[in-house]
């Protein structure tokens, strides 16, 4: 049997309790972050609509900044809660008890997941105050954003699992997320990007999601939203292969 | 008696160095078993390989009949290891740690067996604080408890008094020892020999990544020929040294307690010697070898038997 039931649940369970307990720091601390993103361009830009989708920029940019809270959270809780495993040496906990590699793969990225969509589905909410609240495809989204906040929790247990200390994690946020993300066409059509640089977006995966999730929130995009489920979806399962394959190996959590 | 851990063959290395070099050992249900050596003798390392949380180069172990790789889920089930290294999870008070626990081995709702090892371990006031708000030794109850809230059939405590007061490692012992009497298998390494001298059966003693010896404790400490004879005389005692030729002795306590170290088979020759001085003889202690002499002599601590 690959699951068992309790067992794998309680994992779960640990996991959304972990960031429960400390709800101030990693639900309503993101929250700060991104309401300030929404004061500011909505203000700034309220008279402005954004080129070749004919829509006013604040609801061009809040599935954006939907995507951004939730990519940073769901990396934020399994990096965090392996990389603080490790360094607490509670990790073998997770390598005494009888989980199957899977378990640990999917228990953990349950467990960001929950986050990440807590944190999204708060920052829609926050977001309603500012335009409206209007989802042209709304079951489009949730599964977009399911999808999505999977592929960053498997990437956080990959950045959580190769750390060393708390330093290392925040390598793969401010060197890969952070600029990933703001490249991605959170704040901007990528389709209006002069030369070179709308191709070269082409490459950066992030763009594939806002770009699928402002599909589903304003029934217009940069690309066939076909094709970004499908380049999403092919990352997702790769990612998970990989992460179950390094808890087989334990990648540097076994000598 | 049935077997519960089996190893064969086990090697393992890191690097260049060789950490554990083809162990072979059983261990059989029920019995109090040691497994002594010096700082990097292994035994944490094998520990580790039993327990999942360290990859065996080459080898087999297996758990009540059962191989650990093939079926890791009953064998994980039947082992409650508790670590050397103190850990803790700071997010939880210890009773949600050990529901937690409880949860990870596939037990739904604990209640009793939590309440009876918080009440055991002395850690029922302490159920609904974080474990940062626990002594040192505390800590290192919650570690025991979380090891048995699954109440397995194998117990391997890895150094589980260190640093640890007097009256909590009497009080743990006792546990341990009822354990035992329930029919657990206790594992035990320990720095502690007199420990290990008072309650284990059967002792491995592991020196540089082997297995140097194993046997009982009775015959590991008579294998080990030596008995130190104290006497003490109502006077001192002047004028041995022609008395008491080609004899090993120590004068102490201003030469009114004399101090021999022999071998049995010369008890009798030595007892009549010291019976000829005609001195007034007040005490007699006679030791035998200890735990630690076959320690010392069959480790590197004893520039080596191996």
């Amino acid at each position: 049997m690959i699951i068992n039931n309790i067992t794998f649940f309680s994992l779960v369970k640990r996991e959304v309790a972990r960031f429960s307990k400390v709800a101030i720091q990693t639900i309503f601390a993101p929250l700060i972050s991104t309401g300030l993103y929404l004061i500011i361009f909505s203000y700034s830009f309220q008279n402005r609509e954004v080129a070749g989708y004919g829509i006013p920029y604040i609801d061009f940019i809040v599935p954006g900044l939907i995507m951004m809270s939730l990519i940073q959270n769901s990396f934020a809780n399994t990096s965090s809660s392996l990389i603080g495993a490790k360094y607490n040496g509670i990790i073998i906990d997770f390598l005494l008890a009888p989980f199957s590699y899977i378990e640990l793969t999917l228990g953990f990225m349950i467990g960001g997941m929950v986050r990440g969509l807590v944190v999204g589905s708060v920052t829609y909410l926050v977001a309603t105050f500012f335009y409206g609240g209007a989802v042209a495809h709304p079951l489009l989204a949730v599964f977009f954003a399911i999808l999505v906040s999977s592929i960053f929790s498997l990437f956080g247990i990959v950045a959580g699992l190769w750390a060393e200390k708390f330093d290392h994690v925040s390598i793969f946020s401010n060197f890969f997320i952070t600029p990933l993300t703001f490249l991605s066409g959170v704040f901007y059509s990528v389709k209006g990007l002069p030369g070179i640089w709308s191709e070269v977006s082409l490459f950066n995966p992030v763009f594939y999601m806002v770009d699928a999730v402002r599909f589903a929130f304003v029934g217009q995009s940069d690309i066939t939203p076909a094709f970004s489920a499908l380049i999403i979806g092919s990352l997702a399962v790769i990612l998970l292969l990989v992460v179950t394959y390094l808890f087989k190996i334990g990648y540097k959590v076994k000598s | 008696m049935a077997t519960a851990i089996k190893v064969r063959d086990i090697n393992k290395s890191y690097g260049n160095l060789q950490a554990l070099s083809d162990i072979n050992l059983d261990i059989k249900k029920g019995e109090f078993f040691g497994l002594l050596g010096p700082n990097g003798a292994g035994k944490s390392t094998l520990i580790g390989i039993i327990g999942g949380l360290v990859h065996k180069d080459s080898g087999e172990v297996s758990v009540l009949g059962r191989d650990i790789i093939k079926n890791y889920r009953e064998t994980k089930k039947s082992l409650g290891i508790v670590p050397q290294e103190i850990t803790f999870d700071p997010y939880f008070t210890v009773r949600e740690t050990l529901e937690m626990h409880s949860g990870y081995f596939g037990i739904k709702d604990n209640t009793d067996k939590i309440n009876e090892l918080l009440e055991a371990l002395s850690l029922t006031d302490k159920a609904e604080i974080g474990p940062r708000q626990l002594s040192g030794g505390m800590k290192r109850r919650l570690l025991i408890a979380k090891a048995l809230v699954h109440d397995p059939e194998i117990i391997v405590l890895d150094e589980p008094t260190a640093g640890v007061d007097v009256e909590l490692r009497n009080s743990l012992w006792e546990y341990v020892i009822n354990l035992n009497n329930e029919g657990k298998t206790i594992i035990l390494t320990t720095h502690y020999l007199e420990e290990a001298e008072a309650l284990c059966d059967r002792i491995a003693i592991m020196d540089q990544g082997k297995i140097v010896k194993v046997d009982s404790k009775e015959n590991l400490i008579n294998s080990i020929d030596k008995k130190i004879i104290k006497i003490k005389f109502a006077d001192p005692a002047h004028g041995l040294e022609e008395d008491l030729v080609e004899i090993d002795y120590e004068l102490k306590d201003n030469q009114r307690q004399i101090e021999i170290e022999t071998a049995r088979r010369d008890l009798d020759k030595i007892l009549k010697k010291i019976n000829a001085l005609n001195l007034e003889i007040i005490d007699i202690d006679i030791e035998s070898a200890k735990l630690e002499d076959v320690f010392i002599k069959l480790t590197n601590l004893g520039g080596g038997d191996n």
